[in-house]
């Protein structure tokens, strides 16, 4: 079991290993060891952007063992809800961590001047990094990454965006994977840290390889033959385009609509037959989730004497599902290359791209209903319009405007002073994904930890319960069980889309096979401590659930379950605060519980 | 092990990989019952950026191996059949691993607990558990 800590200090540059075993022996490991660290780390009420604010990375358990097996968890004080700070990203970085031997990596303290953290197994170096910082994470990858190396490097690093404190700028992993969420790229910024980049040559060794390659190979047939996992394969998530928008829960026009009319021009299905050129894998999964489109840019036409089509250079970048979405349909548009265009921005800058196109069409709406005007904006946001919100991109990094170093916070903080709280798509602060399903989706993401789709997947029990009523009972129930679920196997460095073949009686057998015996239960009750552990932080925190609604749109959109009504949401979120604190879980901030005492 | 040395591996689709090092991982799971990527016999490089194409090396077992007449101490043997075998009593002593370098594809690794370069068994667990069957595995003729 691996649980050793490695706690670097970029302010005094040093670096220093703690054995953490009881933690480990508990949690294994990802968001368990993540959840424990992060409430040893950070003191009540610290600022996000201050030198001891803590950035914990912790990778799963069972990473490089098992298929799938693949995920890092990062967690902070998330600059954009000031509260908890929850990503999850794959690539390199996890087994990286791993082969170099560590458990967990905790990032503390801030330079003066812009640094990189380079560590090769044992080495560690806080380095200058003055030539690095503006440059784009794609740049730094390539920078950063060894010409010939042995085992396994990644490199991770935040965009200009997370350079200039934007709130929801994310760090991007091995060019084509990220830490989205939540704004970690702001964290790195504050603290000038641009990069990361680790090189580990070690081993994962196996107490009993023969058990280990027999459920390797169980699983392996899961995942590559059984078809459980085929669609992450062949159109990958951006297949929800059209099935979302059949089902009529395909957010459009900042969710006034879930159907989009132009949603077959940027279907996964037209992605796949002109754009896509590359599929890749994090390592140690065969499904290959991630596709990487051709973006093709005309340049220098006087060389080519006005034939400018034959001379255009060509950039690969990920798609998937939730950007499309975000920067697609609910912003109207509608051609493929102009999605892309606005994706690549995203990356280019290192910015979470769901959160941007529910800052775009918050942008657009507002400046229709006259909030704003060209004196804040600088431009004029019109749907559709990829120059103008490109532009408008560019505006919210170099915080152009009062308006603009608003918008850079998100979007509580920007209603706040303007108005349109109404249609601020955001649950908990953090932009809302594209699922318009029901009431699964939009509780789930009002009580998972991390306000995330992926918290506890509210939207599928919405898909799989077309036209039958669930009960309030049904709809919280399901919630928690998934949620307490996908914390074990977040635990394990488990890939959301793997939960399908990681059945509880899977991921049993699987870790008997590398000496940990944990029975069903067991697994359950340690996911459910995790996340009463990340309550403990957000309540901590001053987040109080009983107060959590989401804005007033999703209430003027016709669902697949119909037009849904805030006293049901809010009677969901009752029953699910009543079955949470019966589980023993404090959801009130203490203060305010004192105060309801003494009164 | 004797039956495996009929069997020939070939890298035909380098350019379908993903990375997924599913065969890195098999081969360091069949040779050293362990999960390391620098202890394989099959390689996945990334060429200065994961942008860049990937690259799959596995030993072609050639009829007049370089790493074969590179080694000083004749511990590396080519075989009739293609391929070379290691006389491990040989190999100590060495300290300069000719061998290895001596490999224009580099398809060559050194074990660093054994010091001993690592030989390619022809088992074909990389090309099981290669999902875009970038290799190809047959008994030679």
């Amino acid at each position: 079991m691996l649980s050793r800590v490695l706690y670097v200090d970029i302010g005094k540059r040093s670096s220093w290993v703690v054995d953490k075993h009881d933690i480990f022996s508990k949690y294994l490991g990802g968001s368990g060891v993540a959840s424990k660290l992060l409430l040893e780390e950070a003191r009540p009420g610290i600022d996000p952007f201050s030198p001891e604010a803590p950035i914990i990375f912790s990778p799963g358990y069972l990473v490089g063992v098992f298929p799938c097996m693949v995920k890092a968890v990062a967690m902070f004080k998330s600059p954009l809800t000031k509260n908890l700070g929850e990503s999850h990203a794959g690539g390199h970085f996890s087994s990286a961590l791993r082969f170099a031997g560590y458990g967990a990596l905790v990032v503390r303290g801030a330079s003066e001047y812009p640094v990189a953290v380079k560590i090769k197994d044992d080495k560690v170096r806080v380095e200058m990094a003055d030539s690095l910082w503006g440059l784009s994470p794609l740049d730094v990858e390539r920078s950063l990454r060894e010409s010939h190396y042995e085992g396994m490097q990644s490199v991770i690093s935040c965009g200009k965006a997370g350079e200039r404190l934007v709130c929801y700028s994310n760090v991007i992993v091995d060019r084509y994977h990220h830490f989205g969420r939540l704004g970690l790229g702001a964290v790195f910024g504050s603290k000038r840290l641009k990069a990361i980049s680790i090189l580990g040559t070690g081993e994962i060794p196996l107490e009993s390889p023969l058990a280990v390659k027999e459920m390797y190979e169980k699983l392996n047939h899961e995942v590559v033959l059984s078809g459980k996992m085929s669609k992450y394969h062949d159109l990958g998530t951006s297949a929800n385009m059209l099935e979302l928008n059949e089902l009529g829960a395909l957010p459009t026009h900042n969710f006034k609509d879930s159907r989009f009319k132009g949603a077959e021009g940027i279907s996964g299905e037209v992605m796949a037959e002109s754009l896509l050129r590359r599929k890749i894998s994090c390592p140690g999964c065969p499904i290959a989730c991630i596709h990487l489109a051709g973006l093709r840019t005309d340049f220098a036409p006087e060389h080519e004497k006005g034939k400018k089509e034959v001379f255009s250079e060509e950039v690969l970048l990920p798609y998937n599902y939730e950007p499309m979405y975000a920067l697609g349909s609910n912003l109207l548009l509608s051609e493929a290359k102009n999605l892309l265009r606005l994706i690549y921005h995203c990356e280019f800058l290192g910015l979470d791209a769901m959160m941007v196109g529910n800052i775009l069409a918050w942008t657009t709406e507002a400046f229709e209903e006259g909030r704003i005007t060209l004196d804040d904006t600088l431009i004029k946001p019109e749907w559709g319009s990829v120059e103008a919100y490109l532009q408008i991109i560019n505006n919210i990094v170099d915080m152009k405007s009062p308006f603009y170093a608003k918008l850079a916070q998100g979007l509580l903080e920007t209603s706040k002073r303007y108005g349109g709280r109404e249609y601020a798509m955001i649950a908990g602060n953090n932009g809302m994904a594209g699922y318009i399903t029901g009431y699964g989706s939009i509780v789930g993401a009002l009580v998972g930890a991390r306000h995330s789709h992926l918290s506890n997947s509210g939207y599928s029990i919405d898909q799989k319960t077309m036209n039958q009523p669930l009960s309030h009972e049904q709809i919280s129930d399901f919630l928690i069980e998934q949620e307490d679920w996908l914390y074990a196997l977040y635990s394990l460095g488990a890939c959301y889309f793997c939960r399908g073949v990681y059945t509880k009686e899977a991921v049993c057998e699987a870790l008997k096979t590398v000496g940990t015996e944990k029975t069903k239960e067991e697994l359950m009750k340690m996911g459910k401590e995790i996340f009463h552990n990340l309550y403990k932080f957000k309540v901590r925190e001053g987040f109080e659930l009983a107060e959590q609604e989401p804005p007033k749109r999703v209430y003027q959109v016709q669902t697949p379950h119909g037009m849904l009504k805030a006293e049901e949401v809010k009677a969901i979120i009752k029953l699910y605060i009543k079955k949470r604190e019966g589980e023993g879980l404090r959801l009130k901030p203490e203060e305010k519980a004192l105060k309801e005492l003494l009164r | 092990m004797k039956k495996a040395l009929r069997f020939h591996i070939d890298v035909l689709h380098p350019e379908r990989c993903i990375g997924c090092y599913s065969c890195v991982y098999a081969c360091s799971r069949h040779l050293f019952n362990t999960i390391d990527p620098s202890r394989v016999a099959v390689f996945v490089r990334l060429n200065g950026t994961i942008a860049n194409p990937f690259s799959v090396i596995a030993c072609r077992f050639c009829k007049s191996p370089e790493c074969a007449f590179a080694c000083p101490t004749k511990a590396l043997q080519p075989l009739p059949e293609g391929g070379i075998t290691l006389i491990a009593s040989r190999c100590e002593g060495c300290k300069t691993f000719d061998c290895i370098s001596a490999c224009a594809i580099e398809a060559l690794a050194l074990d660093r607990r054994t010091k001993l370069p690592i030989i390619c068994d022809r088992c074909g667990d990389c090309a099981k558990y290669c999902p875009h069957n970038i290799f190809r595995y047959e008994e030679m003729k």
